[in-house]
Order: C-alpha cells, then sequence, then structure tokens
C-alpha cells in the first residue's frame, strides 16, 4: 500500500497504488435539488450503451429515492455498516476525516473492504421507494407541513474516481484510469470477469455480464467527451441538473473553471461518501429540505454550508448565473463568465458556446386575446 | 464343527474385510505417471483410464497474492495421465456437491486447470502462475462452458428462465433480413466480443489455452491445442484435458505438473482458488 494525499478526506491515506493523478479529471455536479426522477437519464444511457445480452439488469445510471431507495439493495448500508467511519475532526480549517477508508479497513486477505451483491439486489430498482418516510397526520397535507416525512432523489453514475476501488480490487489491472481525463475504464479485451471490482466498488458502479463473461461499467461517454460534448445522461437530463467537466485540485481551482467554482469556492457540491476513501468527482449539491443528520452522512460535514451558500444564490448574481447554465448546451463548459446579467459558457479556446439570460424574461399574454376576439385557456 | 451360525459370523467377517481392503485398494502415487495408451480420450468414463496409474493431490490455498482464499474448501484432487502419438490427457477428479454452472452476480462456477512449465529445465518456475522469464501454460476448463458446448443456448432466459426481455435493438424488424447487419449490432453491445476475449461465449470448446509468468499476467496461449470434457459424477466433477505432450517430456526428461480447482458455491475465482504446488510428472 501506497501513501497518497485525499484532499476530500483533509489527511492522507493508504492506498494500492502510488498517487498518479490525470492531466485532467472528468467530474461532474449533479444538483439534487432540481432532479425530477423522471429517469430520462437512466433511459437515455440504457438505450445508447446497455441494451445487450447479459446487460438486461444493468443500470450505469440510475437514481433512487432517499432514503429508502437502493439500486442495487441497501449498496450504501451495507457498507456503512461494515465501515469504522464518521469521524471527522472540525476544528482546524478544513475537517479532518478520522474513521477508516475501505482501503485502510480491507480484511486480511482482501485489498479492499466490500461486499457482493446478488442478482436479487438488482431486482426491484424504484420499486415502493416513493413513500413517505413518516407519518402525515390527518390534515397536515393541507396545512402544508411534512416534519420528518423528507425524500429526495439521488441520480447516480460511476464517479470516476480519483483513486478507484474498483481499479485497486482487479487482481489482473485489467482497469485502468485515463491519463488524458481521469475517466476509469474497464479493458473488454482483458477482464476476465472475477467480480473483484464489483465486490470493490462501494458505489456498486461496476456490473457483471454473465454472457461476455466480464464486468462492464460507465464509461462517461468517453467518445462524446472526447469530442468536447457531455455525456447521453447530461444532455438529455429533463430537470437541467447536471454539468459535465474537469476538476482541479483545490490548490489549483480557477474561479473561471464552472466546477472548480461549485466545488472549491462556493463549496455548494459535495463528495458522494467521501469517507470511503475514494475521492470520488461526481459533486451533488444537497437536499435543501432533508435533516442534516442524515446528509452530513452521505455527503460529508460540509453540508449545512453548502446548503446555507445555495439558498444565498437569490442574492449571489454569480452564483445564481451559474446555476443557470446547467442543460444550456450539450457542449462541455470549461470556462464560464458574467458581464452584467449575461452569463456565458465558453470552452478551452475561449469560444462561447452558450449566452443565458440572469433571469429568464417573462411574457405574460392576457387571457382575452383581443386580436381574434376569443378567451384563451391552458390545454390545448 | 461349523454351526450354521459361526458360518454367518465367518461370511459377515470376511464381507466386511473385503469392503475395508476395497478402500484401501486405492493405491496412489507419489507424482503424476503418464503412460502410453492405445488412444487418447476425453470421456472421463472411458476404459483406457483404467490403466493409468492414481495419484492424489493435496490442494492448498492460494493465500500468497492477494486477493487470497481464507477458507479452504476443496481437499484433494485425482489425476490420472496417459499419453498417445503427440498428445497427454489429464483425468481430473474432484469432490463437489454443489454444480455450479449459472454464472451471474455472485454466482461463481466451478473450474478446474492444468499447469506446465512451457521449457523443462532444472530450475523450475514459480508453482504459483510461473515467474517472469519462465512462463507456464495453462490449460482450463469451466462448468458453464461445458454447459454451453452440451447445448446450452447462449441467451438469458437460459441463465434466469423467468426473464423477460421487451427488445434487443438487434431484433429490430428491418435487421431481420439482413444477418451481417443484425451480427454487427449485436456486437456493439457487447465489446468483450468484438474484442475476441476469450471469456465471451458462444463457445465450442470447453477448455482456454493461456500462459502466465507470474501472477495477475495470465494471457490467451499462443496456441488453441487443449480439448476437454466434464461430466459430474455420483458427488463431483470428473474431467478430461487434453493438450499437446510437453516439448522435451520423455522417460529420461520428467517434468512437474500444478493443478488448481475453483468451488463455485465458495465464490472462487481467479486468484481465489484451491491449488497445489509442482508434482513430478514421469512418462512410463
Ligand atoms: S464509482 Fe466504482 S466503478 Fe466508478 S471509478 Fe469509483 S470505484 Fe470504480
Ligand atoms: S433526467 Fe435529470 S431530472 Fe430526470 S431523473 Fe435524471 S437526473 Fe433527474
Amino acid at each position: 500500500m501506497a501513501r497518497v494525499n485525499n484532499w476530500q478526506l483533509g489527511r492522507e491515506m493508504s492506498y494500492w497504488y502510488p498517487e498518479s493523478r490525470p492531466q485532467k479529471q472528468f467530474a461532474a455536479v449533479f444538483d439534487t435539488n432540481k432532479c425530477i426522477a423522471c429517469q430520462t437519464c437512466t433511459l437515455a444511457c440504457k438505450t445508447t450503451w446497455t441494451s445487450g445480452k447479459g446487460q438486461e439488469y444493468m443500470l450505469w445510471n440510475n437514481v433512487e429515492t432517499k432514503p429508502y431507495g437502493f439500486y442495487p439493495l441497501a449498496w450504501d448500508l451495507n457498507l456503512l455498516d461494515m465501515l469504522d467511519g464518521g469521524k471527522w475532526n472540525e476544528s482546524g480549517e478544513r475537517p479532518v476525516y478520522e474513521g477508516s477508508t475501505i482501503f485502510e479497513s480491507a480484511p486480511a486477505g482482501e485489498r479492499v473492504l466490500g461486499w457482493r451483491p446478488e442478482d436479487q439486489d438488482y431486482s426491484y430498482p424504484n420499486v415502493g421507494e416513493d413513500d413517505c418516510a413518516g407519518q402525515i397526520d390527518g390534515g397536515a397535507s393541507i396545512a402544508g407541513s411534512h416534519d420528518m416525512a423528507w425524500f429526495y432523489y439521488l441520480a447516480r453514475i460511476c464517479n470516476h474516481c480519483t483513486y478507484p476501488a474498483c481499479l485497486a480490487s482487479c487482481p489482473r489491472g485489467s482497469i485502468y484510469k485515463r491519463p488524458e481525463d481521469g475517466i476509469v475504464l474497464v479493458d473488454q479485451g482483458r477482464c476476465r470477469g472475477y467480480q473483484e471490482c464489483v465486490k470493490g466498488c462501494p458505489y456498486k458502479k461496476v456490473f457483471y455480464n454473465a454472457m461476455t463473461g466480464t464486468s462492464e461499467k460507465c464509461i462517461a461517454c468517453f467518445p462524446k467527451m472526447e469530442s468536447g460534448i457531455q455525456p447521453q445522461c447530461f444532455v438529455n437530463c429533463i430537470g437541467k441538473i447536471r454539468m459535465a467537466g474537469y476538476l482541479n485540485t483545490p490548490e489549483n481551482a480557477r474561479a473561471d473553471n464552472p466546477l472548480d467554482y461549485l466545488v472549491h469556492i462556493k463549496k455548494i457540491a459535495l463528495p458522494l461518501f467521501p469517507q470511503f476513501g475514494l475521492e470520488p468527482n461526481v459533486y451533488y449539491i444537497p437536499p435543501v429540505h432533508v435533516p442534516t443528520s442524515f446528509t452530513r452522512q452521505m455527503f460529508g460535514p460540509g453540508v449545512e454550508k453548502a446548503i446555507e451558500t445555495y439558498r444565498s444564490a437569490a442574492t449571489d448574481m454569480d452564483l445564481a448565473g451559474l446555476l443557470g447554465l446547467f442543460g444550456s448546451s450539450e457542449r462541455v463548459m470549461t470556462k464560464w463568465r458574467r458581464i452584467g446579467e449575461t452569463i456565458t459558457g465558453l470552452d478551452d479556446d475561449g469560444n462561447i458556446l452558450v449566452n443565458v439570460p440572469l433571469k429568464e424574461p417573462v411574457h405574460i399574454r392576457p387571457a382575452f386575446d383581443t386580436l381574434h376576439q376569443i378567451t384563451r385557456v391552458n390545454c390545448p | 464343527m461349523f454351526t450354521k451360525k459361526t458360518i454367518l459370523i465367518t461370511l459377515v467377517a470376511l464381507f466386511l474385510q473385503g469392503a475395508i481392503s476395497c478402500s484401501r485398494a486405492v493405491v496412489t502415487t507419489p507424482d503424476v505417471q503418464a503412460v502410453s495408451a492405445e488412444r487418447i480420450t476425453l470421456d472421463p468414463n472411458d476404459k483406457v483410464w483404467d490403466a493409468a496409474p492414481l495419484h492424489s493431490s493435496k490442494l492448498i490455498l492460494q493465500d500468497l497474492v492477494d486477493p487470497r482464499l481464507m477458507e479452504a474448501s476443496t481437499q484433494e484432487v485425482f489425476v490420472k495421465a496417459i499419453t498417445h502419438g503427440g498428445e497427454i490427457a489429464f483425468r481430473l477428479e474432484w469432490a463437489d456437491a454443489s454444480q455450479n454452472d449459472l454464472p451471474g452476480p455472485r454466482e461463481f462456477v466451478d473450474a478446474a486447470a492444468v499447469q506446465l512449465p512451457t521449457k523443462i529445465e532444472a530450475s523450475v518456475p514459480a508453482p504459483q502462475m510461473g515467474e517472469a522469464g519462465k512462463n507456464v501454460e495453462i490449460s482450463y476448463w469451466r462448468a458453464d462452458w461445458q454447459a454451453i458446448v452440451d447445448g446450452r443456448a447462449d441467451e438469458i432466459a437460459a441463465l434466469h428462465p423467468n426473464a423477460t426481455v421487451d427488445h434487443y435493438p438487434f431484433q429490430a424488424k428491418p435487421l431481420e433480413n439482413d444477418p451481417n447487419a443484425k451480427a454487427s449490432a449485436e456486437m456493439r453491445y457487447a465489446p468483450a466480443r468484438k474484442l475476441g476475449n476469450n471469456r465471451s461465449g458462444p463457445r465450442e470448446n470447453p477448455v482456454e489455452d493461456l500462459i502466465a509468468a507470474g501472477p495477475g499476467t495470465l494471457s490467451p496461449g499462443p496456441n488453441a491445442w487443449s480439448k476437454g470434457k466434464g461430466v459430474r459424477t455420483g458427488n463431483g466433477w470428473a474431467i478430461v484435458l487434453t493438450r499437446p505432450i510437453p516439448e522435451g517430456f520423455s522417460q529420461a526428461s520428467p517434468t512437474q505438473v500444478a493443478f488448481a480447482v475453483w468451488e463455485g458455491t465458495h465464490q472462487e475465482a481467479g486468484a481465489r482458488k484451491m491449488r497445489t504446488g509442482w508434482v513430478q510428472m514421469l512418462q512410463k
């Protein structure tokens, strides 16, 4: 085991291989507050990549309803049960994780702490998970008070982790992290289907294909990313909750990189289960309406601050403007700027990809159309 | 004078003695003795095996490299070997109460392998997968491949009888009369097959040829010359693996051989296996 720096933990940790960061790192921000669980992203991925034999059960992108939704069943709870985690020292400037990561708590004979889902665990995605978590007393819905009765939608893809557990678990070195963009791939020519990666990935984002005899996973639509276009689940997102790009380390953060701005400067987007130790690269704006006792465990100790800053977007033209860029272009916006009330997404060379107004203009049409002498109705 | 009773007791005693000596009659050799046979067979129940001496190899845990097998499963493998006309055949038999030939998430299949040094040299390669500059050759048999060779369809319904699939894009109507377009559309969703990964079905041979030069280096062998067949016995598997006789192997020049067994129920695959060290193999 080597010693590597994991900035999400605020400390060094043990990993199977020495630290070797890619030239740039594929990353994403998902705004959980805007997801409507329409599953368009899931279908966009499914029809593009996993319509083959043996892929029937695979959802490289899935959306689950927290707290009771999982795919596969109890993927997070099982590991949280096994892991000696949860301890953060928040006395310094940056929180420091004082629990164990899955690499540091690997049992004898294992490379990481993991577990294996079985067929059944994949069998019921989204069934019955949209039920309220608490009792709503008579009349409460009318009064509008839903104390303790909350849920939210968590869209998940592979995190293209800086320290992938799938990669560390493979005894054959069949999984690699591309030096040019940090995308993590299973070499389909080399994989022999031992399912060690399936056991090792805490997010359960590698899947065994019984028909090809190999394990398969999200490829971050790398042919699209290579030509500057965001992946399928991003460009098809109805709620416009997603933005794909490249993330720097905190010390190299640039204010004109949209992801750096949200993750490092405003700190409103947080990693999923940072305590696992993989430095995952999909960042979530936490749901504002969920008890933070729950979201702290899922997104780490930055949750309260992130929500506070997110709520302040109404008076923060930069933040509001950048959030408005989400879903505005299918191109990868590696840079952004705001001039007055116009927000611009740009590519690496400074070419303008899209301009969006800070506030969408509102047109109110009178109910009575004087030209046609008819009253408008809202249904076709 | 013998009474009826003493005769009965004597008969019972003789019978018991016979039964005991029968079980003792399994004489095993400390090495693998490849005997010349009138023909090579793929059938583990062929009578040509009767003449071959039986070797019993104790299996040990693969606990040298991570991930390891921490808990022992299959205890021993019984081995016979025959040669004929440039070919060598190994017959492996081991106890395994459950037949595991359905792969899937957390579903692992029974398998076994024979390993030989690529070159017969005074200093042998490391027994576990060889080492750099000292390759080993492996013939590897799998129960799910056997099931496919024996006629199981290359369909998800063969693994999950209750599975329903709405639609595969490559089964779309416009492709029905164009087998080439259909096959290429199907390939698009099976990159491992497209790349010619031996793991990917459909298969005509339940055995794969591999080479290795140390743990983690296993690769397809240059020659696809191994064949094989596995059948269930009353309490486990009996399989035959054939391949050309190792170069230089003769009565004057013995070689080494090693065996490995994977027990599906125990979630064994890859490095998680029961194995032997090198066992001397003689040509008789
Ligand atoms: S989320 Fe899982 S599959 Fe994706 S890179 Fe991380 S460990 Fe690997
Ligand atoms: S398409 Fe967007 S809004 Fe719809 S479920 Fe997926 S992430 Fe949520």
